[in-house]
């Protein structure tokens, strides 16, 4: 029973937000994102840890919780919770429908991320974070938002992708693509090092790590409290969750991607404190201060990989360390929206040109592209087709065939050829004869 | 003739007669032609089901009818001629309901439904054919019986599409048969083989063998749109949306792709292929076409032929998966057949949608058609989706098994390939996405037609739905018991030696 | 009963009937449309009860009057000459019951027992057994085939018909020429007797040369095809479907047959040049038929055209190719027959048959412009149809004798065909209004065209019948083979 009861409450927990996504649906209901949460609070306090397999599920799939998740779902539980109760007092916007359902989406999303127990249905419902979360920043009113949206999206795409190929060669070296054993194995085999670099490269584009963390500041700058915290718990929070799982720490050791993890973390927030804080501007403080956090998480992390030994000892503290962050955090949102309400500042625009200048290039890219034709080119053409629409070429293979007609209509022409036609059969036929005796 | 030998050709008969006996309708019967296409299409699924439950007891269907002296016209229903023809007969099924949607009040609806059904014909017996030449007789007759459907409506670009693509297809029909008379005169048999017919030949005719597969490759690669013989395929766009939706997804371009796989599988074999060292080839040939084909989408505005060059594109992932000497890469390859099929028909019959409804043909007047057409744009959203290989979308497993099979078989720069058209996918059809979900809707659409308080008729609405739920399905139930993949497996097993 | 249908002699039935029915639509011009139909339908009967007969004894030989070779006429009824026969009284079938509504009544009365004469001569001809009697009745036909197509009168008809006259006579003149040395040299004029003793020798060579030459004029092989056309143009369309399908075929089932019997002496190189004018006749026949902008024209070097691959048999020289190029010549007749006959009804209710104004009469012609697509299917070599048969086993004689260019010129027939049938089957397929008052034509007309052209398409399907007839008598057997 109580079997039944836990697995019914895991799939409640992700399928309720899911269902509630249809705009028909949560339009009716009061408070519908709270609602939707409900499942996966219970599941924080249920003492027990389980998980439930489904192996005709995609490519075989599972979802658990266990203690490090636990605290993973607890923090992911409040920050939705604000971010739900900020989604409503806000001034209400009626032109933007999707919005309640986008964020639903991501937080199906992001609740099965941290509820799925192997690589395939994690990155399954990291993509649909993901993707909720881009439609999210493309759907804001702001133009600099978008411009975070869109700069968030290549990012998104290129990293999926490069992760997409760690779980290629993960599924080579073993069929079983569980967390439990996944680093064991992992650690065992030879490609390990380009596995990692992999890995490394592939979140470190998504969670915002210097140098291309530049979609946080700009999102954070115009982006509601709601938006923000979604933005943290979504991209930059699960993110890191990845590192942690697909990652062999404290299995092996792993010095250069070790190293370079510490290196992107430290010049990361050399260059938040350096730049950010100088700039001295309130608002896009906050996005400052996710960056650093992230950083700082980073760090450990990279040393783990230097020396497993240290993850051993310290590995338990991980999720704590980030259910401490999220509650700063969130204290530091809620702060910055009661104070925001109470002081309405003009918001200046920091003037960023660097998505614009990609943009650019793209478009002229494909402006390009249509320039050169649409049509397929002559030489693709079936070659008879080709050669009878050469006007040049048409011309004279008319003339010639007209003029063969013409002459062989004639009857000095037609008789003449007949009696040669006659004569060079005597011909062949002696020929043969005579090369026959 | 018992049931074994009959079931075959009455899967062929469930189309051809209805197909005839519309013909001779006039104009005004749409009720007597409807019901005559429905039941078709109801008794074909019936009739295949029969065809399954039977094969899953054990029995063998083969029907055969003497040709020439020693040359036999063979239907067979194997596991992959199943394949194609559970496809065929689904997709058949929703395209009719939609084409009777779509083309209410055109002119010339009897000509256009009876030459429909031929073509249904035809393409299931691509499906069962059982040797080289039967394939070559229903193959020629797809080409004969899809060129009335492009030229429907009589335009002259329609009329230039039409005489394009036959020149091309009946080129490449020529090839084939020249081709197939060559290995008849080399090997004696035409009959497809497990693990192919030709392995056992002298040496001395593989140079030969090699210059016929070149040959094969040219004449099939026609239809399967492999570069540079893809040039009908974005002209043939001018056919109304049910033509293009059920040509492109079902019949014709994956006539192509399923008769490069008899080739490479029943002809040849696999191994036998691989040891001549023609698969490589190949392979670069397909991969050439993938990148190709995205980049030319990316250039192009008007939505049919975004799509038909993502077409392009998308049915070389077929090619290529073949051509890979690997069974995972088999596998992707015989899944992306199935799954291509399904979500290209979803983006069509919603292209479809769009162009009915709202007048829209072009990109640039998609804004806010998300708002307009919520349901169409939501299938739409999962054909994209699955096309990109977006988990856990169907497209995301062939996509899977193809980078699976490509590190199987040594051949990592497949993986690169794979990576790049999925990022050009990306970004063909994101924008698309972002401007119908997310732009403002303009004033007044280009010709829009109200259909009462729906979104558009439910004729027009239904298939598409339903091809994005079999997405959606397909894609979460891909391990599941009797599911794609054990089929799949089932069929490449065979391929290979023990 | 059955004793008493083997006995029937239906080789001399099928000589007398047409020409007793001719004298009689003479006789009596008020009732001549239904005695030709008449005739037409026991000429049919007679074949069939041929074939019946072949089938259970063999090939068989009848002596007229009881006089047997070398004094009396012989009469010999093998494979090959049941096949001409068939197709002869097949296509005869439908001439006859399509020119029953074609005709007014002025030109009936002169139509019927020119038609049946012809009928006569073409039967004459399948079933001589000695080269002076193929002669007669090579002439018979040509003088009757001459008068049909003058029949519609008016300058260029006579045009025409004149110079088919000459044309004809002057090939005639040179086969009697052949006729003449060959008696002198062996004393002999019966097909199976010159068999046996022909012997290599100068005027030999000199006669094979004459024959040749005088049937290949009369064949219509490029250069010598200038003839074809305008007499197609400009005779009925009933006409041009007798002398595509049936008239030309004749004088090609005398050559075959002199190869066959009595010329398997002759080296490589005269097979060679056959082939190679062949070769020339499908491509030119192919290029000139796409240039045409009437119909009839069209269809004309369309004959040129598939008339050359007839001669593509000659040089592969095996038992396939032959088969092959009789298949050929089989489902050609059917499908040109159709297409001749389509055009006829186009031109009936047009009034001209320029291609590029088709587009407003077609939504009124739907079965004619089927029959035009199916014949065509078989023009064009595509499955499934007599023409693909055809192709398909000459590509496979030519691949298997090694002489592969003959098999690219099958596939660039092909596609040359292709090119012009459906340069006027695209004009179906048109958004213009039809023309709103169009002649209509009797339902006759229509349905003839689509059995034919349904024939040639079935004949892809059931080919084991047609196969088997051709090898009764084994004409093949002492075939030149290479």
């Amino acid at each position: 029973m109580n079997g039944v009861m836990s697995a019914s409450l895991l799939v409640t927990a992700l399928g309720l937000p899911l269902v509630l996504a249809f705009p028909a649906l949560h339009r009716r209901l009061p408070w519908p994102v709270h609602l939707a949460l409900l499942p996966a609070v219970a599941l924080v306090f249920i003492p027990v840890n389980f998980w439930i397999e489904l192996p005709w599920f995609q490519l075989g799939a599972g979802l658990g919780l266990n203690a490090q998740s636990r605290w993973w779902l607890a923090i992911s539980v409040m920050v939705w919770a604000l971010v739900a109760t900020f989604l409503f007092t806000a001034d209400r916007r009626d032109g933007y429908p999707p919005q309640t359902s986008l964020v639903l989406l991501s937080m199906t999303g992001q609740l099965g991320a941290v509820l799925a127990i192997d690589m395939v249905s994690f990155f399954a419902f990291t993509t649909l974070m993901g993707y909720a979360c881009v439609g999210l920043l493309l759907a804001d009113a702001d133009a600099t938002t978008r411009r975070a949206g869109r700069v968030y999206l290549v990012l998104l795409i290129g990293a999926d992708i490069l992760l997409l190929e760690a779980m290629l060669m993960a599924a080579t070296i073993t069929d079983n693509l569980g967390f439990a054993t996944l680093a064991y194995t992992i650690s065992l085999s030879n490609s390990a090092d380009l596995y990692l670099s992999l890995v490394v490269v592939g979140f470190a584009l998504k969670v915002g790590l210097w140098p291309l963390h530049l979609w946080l500041p700009l999102a954070y700058a115009t982006a509601r409290p709601a938006t923000a915290l979604l933005l943290w718990i979504g991209p930059v929070a699960t993110g890191l969750l990845g590192v942690v799982r697909w990652l062999p720490l404290g299995q092996m050791a792993a010095p250069i991607p070790g190293i370079l993890l510490l290196a992107i973390g430290t010049v990361t927030i050399f260059y938040v404190v350096l730049f950010g804080v100088m700039r001295a501007q309130r608002t896009p403080l906050p996005a400052y201060v996710v960056i650093i956090v992230t950083a700082n998480f980073v760090i450990g992390l990279g040393a783990c990989l230097i020396d497993p030994i240290l993850w051993n000892r310290y590995g338990e503290s991980a999720p704590i360390f980030m259910f401490i962050a999220g509650l700063g955090v969130a204290i530091m949102m809620v702060n910055f929206q009661c104070s925001n309400a109470n002081d309405k500042r003009s918001r200046p625009k920091p003037v960023d040109r660097t998505a614009l200048k990609m943009e650019r290039g793209f478009n002229a890219f494909i402006a390009w592209g249509r320039r050169t034709g649409m049509d397929t080119l002559p030489r693709f053409r079936a070659l008879w087709l080709a050669k009878w629409d050469g006007l040049w070429q048409k011309r004279i293979w008319q003339s010639v065939f007209d003029s063969g007609e013409y002459f062989l209509q004639r009857w000095s022409f037609a008789v003449t050829l007949f009696l040669l036609l006659f004569i060079v059969t005597l011909a062949l036929l002696l020929l043969d004869a005579a090369s026959v005796q | 003739m018992n049931w074994s030998t009959a079931l075959p050709l009455l899967v062929l008969a469930s189309s051809l007669l209805p197909g005839l006996m519309i013909f001779f309708l006039a104009e005004e019967r749409v009720i007597t032609r409807t019901t005559l296409n429905l039941a078709g299409a109801l008794l074909k699924i019936v009739l295949v089901g029969a065809m399954f439950w039977g094969i899953l007891h054990g029995q063998h269907f083969e029907t055969r009818l003497p040709l020439l002296p020693g040359l036999d016209l063979v239907l067979r229903a194997g596991p992959l001629s199943m394949l194609f023809v559970t496809l065929s007969a689904g997709l058949w099924l929703l395209t009719t309901v939609y084409a009777v949607g779509y083309l209410e009040d055109s002119p010339y609806r009897s000509r256009f439904f009876g030459f429909f059904s031929l073509c249904v014909t035809a393409s299931v017996g691509v499906a069962l054919a059982g040797n080289l030449i039967t394939f070559v007789l229903f193959y020629e007759l797809l080409s004969l019986c899809t060129y009335p459907l492009i030229v429907h409506r009589g335009t002259e670009v329609a009329r230039k599409a039409g005489r394009s693509y036959l020149a091309y297809t009946l080129c490449g029909g020529a090839l084939l048969l020249l081709s197939t008379v060559w290995l008849y005169t080399l090997a004696g048999t035409l009959e497809f083989t497990e693990r192919g017919f030709l392995s056992g030949l002298d040496a001395s005719v593989h140079p030969q063998l090699m210059f016929i597969f070149a040959l094969l490759i040219a004449a099939l690669g026609v239809k399967a749109a492999l570069i540079p013989l893809h040039g009908w395929l974005p002209q043939a766009m001018v056919a109304p949306a049910p033509v293009s939706a059920l040509l492109h997804a079902v019949a014709v371009v994956k006539a192509g792709a399923f008769g490069i796989v008899r080739v490479v599988y029943d002809v040849y074999g696999i191994e036998f292929a691989t040891s001549l060292g023609l698969t490589l080839p190949l392979a670069i040939l397909a991969a050439a076409t993938i990148i190709y084909g995205s980049l030319r989408a990316l250039f192009q505005d008007e939505l049919k032929r975004r799509l038909a060059f993502s077409t392009v594109s998308q049915v070389s992932y077929i090619v290529l998966g073949i051509a890979l000497a690997s069974p995972l890469a088999a596998i992707g390859g015989l899944l992306h057949l199935v799954h291509q099929g399904v979500q290209k028909i979803t983006l069509f019959l919603c292209a479809g949608n769009f162009a009915e409804t709202l007048g829209i043909h072009k990109i640039s007047e998609m804004n806010g058609v998300g708002r307009r057409m919520p349901w169409t744009m939501s299938a739409f959203t999962i054909g994209a989706l699955g096309m990109i290989g977006a988990p856990p979308l169907a497209g995301f497993f062939s996509k899977w098994y193809l980078g699976l099979g490509a590190l199987d078989a040594d051949q990592a720069w497949v993986i690169w390939i794979l990576a790049t058209s999925s990022v050009l996918n990306a970004a063909y059809f994101l924008p698309i996405l972002y401007l119908a979900w997310f732009k403002k809707p303009p004033a007044s659409w280009p010709a829009e037609r109200s259909f009462g308080n729906k979104e558009t008729a439910w004729t027009l609405l239904v298939p598409p739905v339903v091809t994005a739920i079999m997405t959606v399905v397909l894609g979460l139930l891909a391990s599941a018991p009797f599911g794609l993949l054990e089929w799949v497996r089932l069929i490449v097993i065979r391929g290979y030696a023990q | 009963m059955e004793l008493m249908l083997g006995d029937v002699p239906w080789i001399v039935m099928l000589i007398i009937l047409p020409l007793m029915g001719g004298m009689a639509c003479f006789l009596f011009p008020a009732i001549s449309t239904a005695l030709g139909l008449l005739t037409s339908l026991t000429i049919f009967t007679c074949v069939a009860g041929l074939s019946w007969q072949l089938q259970d004894a063999g090939a068989q030989r009848y002596a007229m009057g009881g006089w047997g070779a070398p004094l009396g006429i012989d009469l010999y009824a093998d494979g090959l000459s049941l096949l001409m026969l068939v197709m002869t009284a097949l296509v005869g079938l439908g001439i006859s019951v399509y020119s029953s509504r074609y005709f007014s009544r002025d030109k009936a009365n002169h139509f019927w027992p020119l038609w049946l004469f012809l009928w006569a001569a073409l039967n004459a001809l399948f079933l001589s057994a000695d080269i002076f009697n193929l002669y007669v009745t090579l002439e018979l036909l040509g003088l009757a085939a001459v008068a049909l197509v003058a029949l519609a009168g008016g300058a260029q008809a006579l045009t025409s018909a004149m110079r088919y006259l000459l044309v004809s006579l002057l090939g005639s003149l040179f086969y009697l020429l052949g006729v003449a040395l060959l008696y002198h040299s062996f004393g002999s004029l019966d097909i199976a007797i010159l068999a046996q003793r022909v012997e290599p020798s100068p005027a030999v060579w000199v006669a094979v040369g004459l024959i040749s030459t005088g049937l290949l004029l009369k064949t219509a092989l490029f250069p010598l095809h200038f003839w074809l056309p305008p007499a197609h143009a400009s005779a009925p369309a009933p006409v041009s479907a007798l002398m595509s399908a049936l008239v030309v075929k004749a004088s090609f089932y005398i050559l075959l047959r002199m190869w066959l019997e009595i010329f398997p002496i002759v080296g490589a190189s005269f097979a060679q040049l056959l082939g190679l004018l062949g070769a020339a006749a499908v491509l030119w026949g192919g290029i000139q038929a796409l240039r045409q902008t009437r119909l009839k024209l069209l269809i004309a070097y369309s004959t040129v055209s598939q008339l050359g691959y007839l001669f593509l048999a000659f040089p592969l020289g095996t038992s396939l190719a032959w088969q092959g190029a009789l298949y050929m010549l089989l489902s050609h007749a059917m499908a040109k027959a159709a297409l001749f006959m389509a055009a006829g009804n186009i031109q009936a209710v047009a009034g001209h048959d320029r291609i590029a104004e088709l587009d407003p009469i077609t939504q009124h012609l739907p079965l004619t412009l089927t029959a035009f697509s199916l014949a065509g299917i078989s023009i064009m070599g595509l499955p499934p149809s007599g023409g693909f048969i055809a192709k398909w086993l000459l590509l496979q004689a030519s691949i298997q004798s090694g002489q592969w260019w003959w098999a690219i010129i099958l596939i660039l027939g092909g596609l040359l065909a292709a090119a012009y049938v459906f340069k006027v089957i695209g004009h179906v397929f048109t958004h213009d209004q039809p023309m709103s008052e169009a002649k209509e034509v009797p339902a006759t007309m229509e349905w003839t065209a689509l059995v034919l052209a349904l024939i040639a398409v079935l004949l892809g399907l059931f080919t084991s019948w047609p196969l088997a007839m051709m090898e009764i008598g084994s004409p093949f057997g002492g075939g030149y083979s290479g």
